[in-house]
């Protein structure tokens, strides 16, 4: 079983991030359970999506130790970072967030920003980059999540987004 | 038939829209209801299918309304459902009563969220179980549901249909805004794999001239469908067999209540459903129902690597509740807790079923959050 | 002159035999208003089986239980939100709400004014009597002021509700209302309104000498409707009229007539227009 935690503020697409990586457990036959928890403000006030996959039934309704903790910003860092395990896996895009334990990352927004010219991108860059570090889910899986889950016609550009942070991430 | 949605294969949706797509799939047709969170989702998803699939969906001018058009949809022939949560469900007795009283097969979805009135729009809850079972006047008898996963709430949303029609009543499907808004992977079946039960129609001009007899002795009469020649008269007032209103002979009172209590208790081992899990030997149970039964497992689970042997029963089925299988289980068990997100309500079922065999402690949660599994073994272990 | 069929034809023909008597007192208005219902049925030749009757709670509401057709007699004020669900499952039959001032016009208020907003295709027969006759004689929201009722013993100081200019302006395809006195015009009117798409309305003003008569030095319904006829006043003559002299009238006449689709014909061009956004169809 994998606890994964995706937080950040409203208007960076954390929850469509985590709904995308449940869709892609959900393809390859894992169980999987996604839940979301915004403060009431829509834009700017902290997001937080929780992913649970496993290959038995999953029985939690929400993370409680996270594996895995993909931080975009301060805020959603600050929020939820003491629910990531000890030994768990922070990745944090290394602009924004300034954390006080052991990282990996990179300046997600900015790689955004460079491959397609939105930073609103954000979000597919770093589940690109989760999905090469942990290897949870097939990237291919994750391209077809992207297809059924994002608005029509901007498709090839998240999937652009997701394939520079998968890269990201290999290195 | 086409469908508005992929059959036959699994999908990663929420809850709400599982059981849309269930209500769409038990053949339900008709759809009314009224804006509220956090159960819109189950309107917006029906609202998009059922112009569709030649079904109806309408926003009603509040949840009495929408309870009303659905039982004049049942009475016209369409499989009908609304879907609310607490502040509708309030407004919703009175017609859930009519409903009742005119045997009226009808489904109600409570998403359950904090309460009392307005409370916590968006935060689960599990304060309805009693008004689900007791909220509307004068004795009465119905069904209520509870499901623990979107899996469930797809699966029990098509149950509640069937249970609906086999027993020409009302079915609550108690839900909560957790698993309303949860995404899962759920297995949507196709057609052919779903079995459905249709609402018993007359026979004979016979059986059509008693819509609230008692022809065939399992307490069901058949249902004469408005529009296909009967003439059959629906009242709220306590009525006889034929349906005449008789609002001062105590007999005929009696004798339509008690066949409508009937009517559903002497079936009541083919409604009731519970599923257990470790209690083979164990010497402490929980006994829980909807989305705490999740941390109940795991506190099990947790309990057990502790060396402790304990064990749960999750309650599907929470109206009619089993009081005799509590007993027997508090026979076999020294102490039972009960975790559930009120101040105790499904607690007062269990202490009344176990029947002082075995101690009956409530853990109590209130404001949104679902009990973790640790909030339950550190209660269990002391 | 219109050649009438016997009363007793009327009744062997259309109200069940074994639950009779009904309930209404001496001198009632719904007896009459029943009557001219089934006479307007029966000389638009309708189908008996094609006809559901709905109701809410009060004495023009128990009028579902003695006719015979089918029939739901709900809870109050509710009867135009069952008739909705009616309705759209199954168009092919006509509805008839049997409905009281009370019940339409206080508790059932709302329902009334989106059901006329939606157009539901229902045919509403009110029966205005200014009160709450079952309950024994309380103020109506449709009771002028200085009619005394049990809850306004020393008379009504609320004002009082036009139900048909309420229809009217919440957009009904047909609002007409009458004294039961005026039975050509009301006959004529229902058959009227049984023909039309949309939400159709008759309302009446009908006497209850028992629980309004009696509070209000009326004790019979001749009296009554000797009242009626000094405070109804054609529209014709109405528009003429300047407001000060209406003051405490009440306009009879037919106040709308006209076509706008029904609810049942939007929602079936509903269903085409999702059928074709989601391509479905062409």
């Amino acid at each position: 079983m994998m606890q994964i935690r995706l937080a950040g503020i409203g208007g960076q697409g954390v929850v469509l991030a985590g709904v995308i990586l449940g869709e892609a457990a959900a393809i390859e036959g894992l169980n999987v359970l996604q839940t979301q928890d915004y403060s009431s403000a829509s834009r700017g006030g902290h997001s937080i999506a929780d992913v649970i996959i496993s290959k038995e039934p999953i029985y939690d309704v929400m993370v409680t130790r996270a594996d895995v903790l993909v931080a975009l910003h301060q805020l959603g860092y600050d929020t939820v970072k003491d629910e990531l395990r000890e030994d768990g896996l922070l990745i944090i895009d290394t602009d924004l967030v300034k954390p006080d334990r052991e990282y990996v990352g990179a300046p997600f927004t900015r790689i955004a920003e460079e491959t397609t010219g939105l930073a609103l991108t954000v979000n597919m860059v770093a589940l690109g980059y989760l999905v090469a570090k942990t290897g949870v889910v097939k990237k291919e899986s994750v391209e077809e999540a992207i297809r059924r889950r994002v608005p029509k016609g901007t498709e090839e550009i998240n999937i652009k987004a997701f394939m520079a942070g998968y890269e990201e991430g290999l290195k | 038939m086409r469908y508005p949605f992929p059959v036959g294969k699994s999908d990663f949706i929420q809850g709400d829209e599982a059981i849309a797509r269930a209500a769409i799939l038990a053949g339900c047709r008709f759809y009314a209801g009224y804006p509220i969170t956090p159960a819109s989702e189950i309107f917006e998803a029906m609202a998009l299918y059922m112009p569709l699939v030649d079904g109806v969906s309408i926003q009603m001018e509040d949840e009495i309304a929408s309870i009303a058009a659905i039982i004049g949809a049942s009475w016209a022939g369409a499989k009908a459902m609304t879907a609310t949560s607490g502040p509708g469900f309030s407004l919703m007795m009175e017609n859930l009563g009519y409903a009742i009283m005119t045997e009226t097969p009808i489904v109600v979805v409570d998403v359950q969220r904090g309460g009392p009135s307005t409370g916590q729009p968006t935060l689960a809850a599990q304060g309805d179980i009693m008004q689900a079972i007791w909220g509307t006047h004068g004795d009465h008898m119905l069904i209520v549901l509870s499901p623990s996963t979107v899996q469930e709430a797809f699966d029990f949303t098509i149950r509640a249909f069937n249970l609906a029609e086999k027993y020409r009543t009302p079915v609550v499907l108690l839900t909560d805004a957790e698993i309303a808004h949860m995404r899962e992977r759920v297995y949507i079946p196709s057609p052919e794999e779903i079995e459905l039960v249709e609402r018993k129609l007359p026979a004979s001009e016979e059986e059509a001239k008693l819509p609230f007899g008692d022809p065939h002795g399992d307490g069901v009469p058949p249902m004469p469908i408005f529009g296909r020649g009967y003439r059959t008269y629906v009242t709220g007032l306590t009525h006889d067999e034929r349906g005449r209103p008789r609002t001062v002979d105590a007999e005929v009172h009696e004798k339509l209540i008690t066949r409508i209590f009937r009517k559903i208790l002497d079936h009541k081992d083919e409604i009731i459903s519970y599923e257990e899990f470790m209690l083979d030997d164990a010497d402490v149970a929980i006994v829980s129902t909807g989305i705490v039964s999740r941390s109940a497992i795991r506190a099990v689970k947790i309990l057990r690597e502790r060396g402790v042997k304990a064990g749960m029963v999750k309650i599907n089925t929470i109206w009619p509740f089993d009081f005799d299988y509590i007993e027997q289980l508090a026979e076999r068990v020294g102490k039972i807790y009960v975790p559930e997100m009120n101040l105790g309500q499904l607690y007062h079922l269990v202490k009344e079923g176990a029947n002082g065999k075995a101690e009956v402690e409530l853990i109590a949660k209130i404001g949104g959050e679902v009990h973790t599994p640790m909030e339950i073994v550190e209660r269990v272990v002391g | 002159m219109m050649y009438m069929k016997s009363a007793y034809e009327i009744r062997d023909k259309y109200l069940r035999k074994d639950m009779l008597p009904t309930i209404f007192c001496p001198g009632c208005g719904i007896g009459s208003v029943l009557q001219f219902t089934l006479r307007a049925i029966d000389d638009l030749g309708l189908n008996q089986d094609e006809i559901v009757w709905v109701s809410g709670i009060g004495c023009s509401s128990r009028v579902p239980g003695f006719v015979n057709f089918d029939g739901l007699h709900t809870t109050h004020g509710r009867a135009l939100a069952f008739a909705t669900g009616i309705k759209l499952t199954n168009p092919d039959l006509k509805i008839i709400a049997f409905m009281g001032d009370g019940d339409a016009a206080a508790i059932g208020g709302n329902h009334f004014i989106h059901a006329i907003r939606r157009n539901l295709d229902v045919t509403v027969i009110l029966i205005n009597n200014f009160t709450y006759g079952m309950t024994g004689g309380q103020v109506a929201p449709t009771a002028l002021k200085g009619l005394r009722g049990t809850t306004a013993p020393y008379g009504q100081f609320e004002n009082p509700f036009d139900i048909a200019g309420l229809a009217v302006a919440a957009g009904a395809n047909y609002v007409a209302r009458w004294s039961v006195f005026n039975y050509l015009q009301g006959i004529n009117s229902i058959k009227k309104a049984l023909s039309k798409e949309g939400f159709t309305l008759v309302e009446f003003l009908s006497p209850c000498p028992i629980s309004f008569g009696r509070r209000n030095r009326m004790k019979t319904a001749p009296e009554l409707l000797r009242w009626y006829q000094k405070i109804t006043v054609p529209l014709a003559k109405a528009k003429k009229m300047p407001p000060e002299e209406l003051e405490g009238k009440i306009v009879i006449g037919e106040f709308a007539d006209r076509d706008r689709p029904g609810l049942v014909r939007e929602y079936e061009a509903y269903k085409k227009r999702a059928k074709k956004m989601m391509g479905w169809e062409e």
